[in-house]
C-alpha cells in the first residue's frame, strides 16, 4: 500500500534492510539523475508518470524521495489515501456491529475483519510498508503511479488499485492509458509493455475470461515485443542469462524477444552496478516483479494485481523447474562463457514451463505449500502405501503415486523428504510431458529442494490412462530394478483393487459442498440464509441448509483446507454458481491475496483469522495451529452462519480425515 | 501399458541386458540391447512406435530422457530375436547422458532426417561418439528418415550411403509414417548379430 503519510514510520523493518538502506542512499546520491533518466526512458517520460527510486524504509520515505527530485505530489496523494482510509474505517466499524460475538464461539483470538465493497474491503492492506509515491499532476493522473522497489523488506501489492483514490477506482485505468499513450510514442520497447494495459484488456478483462479448456504448449510463438497483441497479455514470464540472453518467454518467440530480454537485463544490471538489486517496479496497474539467482534472471511482469510476494514466489517455482530440468550445474556453463545461450538446452520443454504458469492460476498447490490427495477409501490408500513401502526398502528413494496432479500415495526412504515444490514440480514435468504417456521412461531429474546439484533418476510409467507411477533414485544404472519394482506394485495394486478404486474416485469426483452433511442442531429455518435472522439463533444451534444452484449451507460456494502438519490441501470441487471459468479465476485470485494476507508478517500479521465481504465474495479465513481454511461464500451471506458453516466444514474434513489425505507420511522437511 | 510384458526377475539387471526369469536364451532364442541416437525431432520415437505397435502419431511428442520398449521378431531361419530398445532424447541436454543408453549395446541405430543436413552432421556426430567409446563390434545403422517427404529432401541417399560405407555402417531409409522399411531394419539388425552364444549366461 502506498504509505507516504505517518504509517510507513510504524514499521520496523528487519535489521538488514535498514542496514543497507544507508547504503543505498548513498548510491542514490550518486547517481540520482541517472537513474531517473534511465526509468524516465524505460516507463514514460510526462509529468504525471515520473517514475521515482526508492529505498524501503518506512521512515525515511519522503524525505529520500524528495532528495531524489523526482516526487511532485507527495502531499496531494497523502491527502487521498486518508480521505480512503476514513472512508474504510467507517465500513469496518459496521461490520465490526455486525458480528463481534462470532470471536468466542471459533476460540481464535485475534479475529479481523474486514468489510466494503469491491477492491476497497482490504483494510489489512492499509499495513503495508509499501512505498510507492504518487506523482499524479492532476486529480485523473492520481491513477498514474510507478514505484521501485529494491532489496530488503517488501511490502505488499495492493499500493496502486482500487482504495489508493477514489478517482481510480477502476484501477486507474484511464488515466494510465493517457499516460502510456504519450510516452509510447517516444520510447521503445518498454513502453509497450505498459501499453499492453490497454482498455480492451484491463477495463474488462477480469469478466471477460472464458475461454475453452486450456491447451497446453506455447502460445502466440508468432508475437514479439511490437506486437499489441503480445503487449496485451496480462501475466508475461521471462527467464534471461545475466548477459541478456533470452532464455523463456511465456508468449512470443525468444529470439525476436532478444531486444526485450536485452532491455531487462540492462534494467537490472544497472541497479547492480551500485550495489543494489531491484525486486519490483509499479508501472500504472502492472508489476514487473524481478528475482535474480546466480546467472539467472527470472522477471514477471503482470497487471494481474496479485500480491508481490506471490509472484517472487512463483518465479521461485519457475527457478525450481529451470533446476529440475538442468541442475544447478548449468551455472558452470555461465563462468566459463557469460554469453553461454542456455535455450538450445532447454530444448522442448516450453510446454513443461507453460503448464507451471497455467498452474499459478488453478492449482492452490503453488501457493498453499501443500499438495493435495485423491480421496480413496482408507484401506485402499494403505494397500497402495505398503506396496510402494516394500520398494522403498529395496533402495528406491521416493516412490510417488498420482493421478493426474493428486497424491494416491507417497513413500520416502528413511532419510530422506520430499519438499511440496519438489512434488509440484516434478508432476507437473510429468504431467505435461506427453511422451512419458507413451511407453516407460527413465529420466534425470532434479529436485531443486532436495539436491539442486545433482541429477536423480525418475522412473516414470503410466498404470492406467490417469495413475502414474514414479520411482526415484540415485543410481543411474538402476532401471531395470525399477523396472521389477513397478511389476510388483502393479501387481499389488491390482490384486488389492487400488485401482479399481482409483477410477471410482475420479468418478467420484472431489468434494462437493451440497454433500457436507448436515450438523447435529437441527436447522429451524432451512432454506433462508440470511438477513431476517437474530444472529444469536445462528450461532447457537443452526446454519442454514443449502438452496439448490446457491451453493451449500449458508450460501457456502467453496472451500480450500489445509492440514498444518501433513502439508497437504483439499479444495471443494467448483459448484454453481461457480460455473463460470472467470468466477473461478476471480475465487482463486481472491484466496492467493487472503492467503498473502494471512502470512503477511509485516502490517500486523500473521493473522488468526480474516472475515472479508467484497461485491463477488464473502471470504473468511481461519488459521489454527493445525489447520488453515478458506472459504468463499455468497456476497450477501451472514457472518454468524458462515462461521457457524466454517466450524462444521472443519468438522467434517476431520470426520474424512483417513480418506482425502495421506496419513503418516514422512513429514516434510523445511 | 507401455512396454511389452516383462516379467520380475531378480535383481542383477542393470542398463544392459538383464536376465528375465522364466525365459531362456540360447542361439536360437537371442536377447539384444538397441539403442537409438540422433537429433531432436529426426523421428526416433516414431521408428521405434511404429516397429513395436504398428501405430504412427503425427503429433510430435517430445522425448523425455529415454523410453524403453521390446520387441520379439522371428526371423526365417526360426531364431527370434528380442529387442530391447532404448529411444533416447535427442536433446543436447541428454546428450551428456547418452553413454548410459548405449555402453553395452549390440545394435546403435543412427537416425537423420533426410530434409535436414543438421540432423545428418548430428548422426555423424553420433557415429564418432559410438566408434570411439561404443561396445566393440556394435551393429550400427544410418537410417534416413521420413523417406516419405522426398520431395523436400536435402541430403542425397548417396551421400548417406557413402558415409556409411566408410564407416562400416549399414544404410536404409525409411517412413515411419508410411511404415516404409521400418520392419526391415530390424530384421537387417537382427541378421547381423553374432549368432553362437547366448549374449547372457543366467
Amino acid at each position: 500500500m502506498a504509505s507516504p503519510g505517518g504509517e510507513g514510520s510504524r514499521r520496523n523493518g528487519p535489521n538488514e534492510s535498514l542496514r543497507s538502506f544507508t547504503e543505498r542512499k548513498k548510491h542514490e546520491h550518486s547517481n540520482p539523475e541517472g537513474i531517473s533518466a534511465l526509468y524516465e526512458e524505460l516507463f514514460g517520460d510526462e509529468d504525471n508518470e515520473r517514475p521515482c527510486y526508492l529505498p524501503d524504509s518506512g521512515e525515511e520515505d519522503n524525505r529520500v524521495a524528495e532528495q531524489d527530485g523526482t516526487i511532485s505530489r507527495e502531499e496531494k496523494g497523502g491527502g487521498d489515501w486518508k480521505v480512503e482510509r476514513e472512508l474504510r474505517k467507517e465500513e469496518g466499524t459496521s461490520a465490526e456491529e455486525a458480528g463481534p460475538k462470532m470471536s468466542n464461539e471459533l476460540g481464535a483470538g485475534d479475529l479481523r475483519e474486514d468489510s466494503g465493497r469491491g477492491h476497497e474491503g482490504e483494510i489489512l492492506q492499509l499495513r503495508d510498508q509499501e512505498l510507492s509515491t504518487r506523482n499524479g499532476g492532476s486529480a485523473e493522473s492520481s491513477s498514474t503511479e510507478q514505484s521501485v522497489v529494491l532489496d530488503g523488506e517488501l511490502s505488499s501489492d495492493r499500493g496502486l488499485d482500487g482504495p489508493v483514490s477514489p478517482t481510480s477506482s477502476q484501477g486507474g485505468t484511464s488515466g494510465y492509458m493517457a499516460g502510456s499513450g504519450s510516452s509510447s510514442a517516444s520510447t521503445s520497447s518498454i513502453s509497450g509493455t505498459e501499453a499492453a494495459n490497454d482498455q480492451e484488456s484491463e477495463g474488462t478483462g477480469n469478466r471477460k475470461e472464458e475461454r475453452g479448456a486450456w491447451v497446453p504448449g506455447k502460445r502466440h510463438l508468432q508475437e514479439d515485443d511490437t506486437h499489441p497483441s503480445w503487449r496485451r497479455h496480462k501475466k508475461h514470464f521471462f527467464i534471461l542469462s545475466n548477459a541478456g540472453k533470452p532464455i523463456y518467454s511465456r508468449y512470443g518467440d525468444e529470439h525476436k524477444l532478444a531486444g526485450f530480454s536485452a532491455t531487462l537485463q540492462a534494467i537490472m544490471s544497472f541497479v547492480e552496478n551500485s550495489g543494489d538489486t531491484v525486486r519490483l517496479v509499479r508501472a500504472g496497474d502492472h508489476q514487473i516483479v524481478f528475482l535474480v539467482r546466480g546467472p539467472v534472471y527470472l522477471v514477471c511482469i503482470s497487471s494481474t494485481d496479485e500480491p508481490f510476494q506471490l509472484l517472487r514466489d512463483q518465479l521461485e517455482l519457475l527457478h525450481g523447474q529451470l533446476l529440475l530440468i538442468l541442475t544447478r550445474a548449468v551455472e558452470k556453463c555461465f563462468l566459463k562463457n557469460s554469453k553461454f545461450d542456455m535455450r538450445p538446452l532447454l530444448g522442448g520443454t516450453d510446454v513443461v514451463f507453460s503448464s507451471l504458469i497455467h498452474a499459478f492460476s488453478w492449482d492452490p498447490a503453488t501457493f498453499l505449500k501443500a499438495y493435495a490427495c485423491l480421496p480413496l477409501p482408507y484401506g485402499a490408500r494403505q494397500a497402495a502405501c505398503g506396496a510402494l513401502q516394500d520398494m522403498t526398502d529395496t533402495g528406491v528413494l521416493f516412490s510417488v503415486l498420482m493421478c493426474g496432479n493428486k497424491v494416491i500415495s507417497l513413500v520416502g526412504s528413511r532419510k530422506a523428504s520430499l519438499h511440496p515444490h519438489d512434488l509440484l514440480l516434478l508432476s507437473n514435468f510429468i504431467s505435461s510431458s506427453e511422451s512419458f504417456r507413451t511407453s516407460e521412461s527413465f529420466s534425470p531429474v532434479c529436485l531443486p529442494r532436495y539436491d539442486s546439484t545433482a541429477f536423480m533418476h525418475a522412473y516414470v510409467q503410466y498404470l492406467t490412462k490417469d495413475t502414474c507411477l514414479i520411482l526415484l533414485t540415485t543410481d543411474p544404472n538402476d532401471f531395470f530394478h525399477l523396472k521389477e519394482c513397478r511389476a510388483q506394485i502393479e501387481i499389488v495394486l491390482r490384486e488389492s483393487d487400488v485401482l479399481r478404486e482409483v477410477e471410482n474416485s475420479i468418478e467420484r469426483g472431489g468434494l462437493r459442498i451440497e454433500d457436507m452433511p448436515e450438523s447435529e442442531g437441527s436447522p429451524s429455518e432451512s432454506g433462508s440464509t440470511r438477513g431476517d435472522r437474530a444472529s444469536d439463533d445462528a450461532t447457537s444451534t443452526s446454519a442454514p441448509e443449502a438452496v439448490p444452484g446457491t451453493g451449500g449451507p449458508a450460501g457456502l460456494w467453496h472451500f480450500i483446507y489445509r492440514s498444518t502438519y501433513l502439508d497437504q490441501f483439499i479444495s471443494s470441487e467448483f459448484s454453481p454458481p461457480l460455473n463460470t471459468r472467470s468466477a473461478q479465476k476471480r475465487l482463486y485470485r481472491a484466496y492467493q491475496k487472503l492467503h498473502a494476507s494471512m502470512h503477511n508478517t509485516e502490517g500486523g500479521g500473521p493473522h488468526k483469522m480474516q472475515y472479508r465481504r467484497d461485491e463477488f465474495h464473502v471470504l473468511l479465513s481461519w488459521r489454527t495451529s493445525d489447520f488453515e481454511l478458506y472459504a468463499a461464500f455468497d456476497p450477501l451471506a451472514e457472518k454468524s452462519s458462515a462461521i457457524f458453516v466454517c466450524n462444521r466444514i472443519c468438522q467434517w474434513i476431520r470426520d474424512m480425515e483417513a480418506e482425502v489425505f495421506l496419513l503418516g507420511a514422512a513429514p516434510f522437511n523445511w | 501399458m507401455g512396454c511389452a510384458a516383462s516379467s520380475p526377475a531378480s535383481r542383477q539387471g542393470r542398463l544392459g541386458v538383464h536376465q528375465d526369469a522364466g525365459e531362456t536364451y540360447d542361439s536360437k532364442n537371442l536377447r539384444t540391447k538397441l539403442v537409438l541416437l540422433g537429433d531432436s525431432g529426426v523421428g526416433k520415437s516414431c521408428i521405434v512406435l511404429r516397429f513395436v505397435r504398428g501405430q504412427f502419431d503425427p503429433s510430435s511428442k517430445v522425448t523425455v530422457g529415454a523410453s524403453f520398449l521390446s520387441q520379439t521378431i522371428a526371423l526365417q531361419d526360426s531364431t527370434t530375436v528380442k529387442f530391447e530398445i532404448w529411444d533416447t532424447a535427442g536433446q543436447e541436454r541428454y546428450a551428456s547422458l547418452a553413454p548410459l543408453y548405449y555402453r553395452g549395446a549390440a545394435a546403435a541405430v543412427v537416425v537423420y532426417d533426410i530434409t535436414s543436413p543438421d540432423s545428418f552432421q548430428k548422426a555423424q556426430f553420433w557415429v564418432k561418439e559410438l566408434q570411439k567409446h561404443g561396445s566393440p563390434g556394435i551393429i550400427m545403422a544410418l537410417v534416413g528418415n521420413k523417406a516419405d517427404l522426398h520431395e523436400s529432401r536435402e541430403v542425397a541417399s548417396e551421400d548417406a550411403q557413402a558415409y556409411a560405407e566408410t564407416n562400416g555402417m549399414f544404410f536404409i531409409e525409411t517412413s515411419a509414417k508410411t511404415a516404409d522399411n521400418v520392419n526391415q531394419l530390424f530384421e537387417e539388425i537382427a541378421k547381423r548379430l553374432p549368432r553362437g552364444q547366448p549374449t547372457q549366461k543366467p
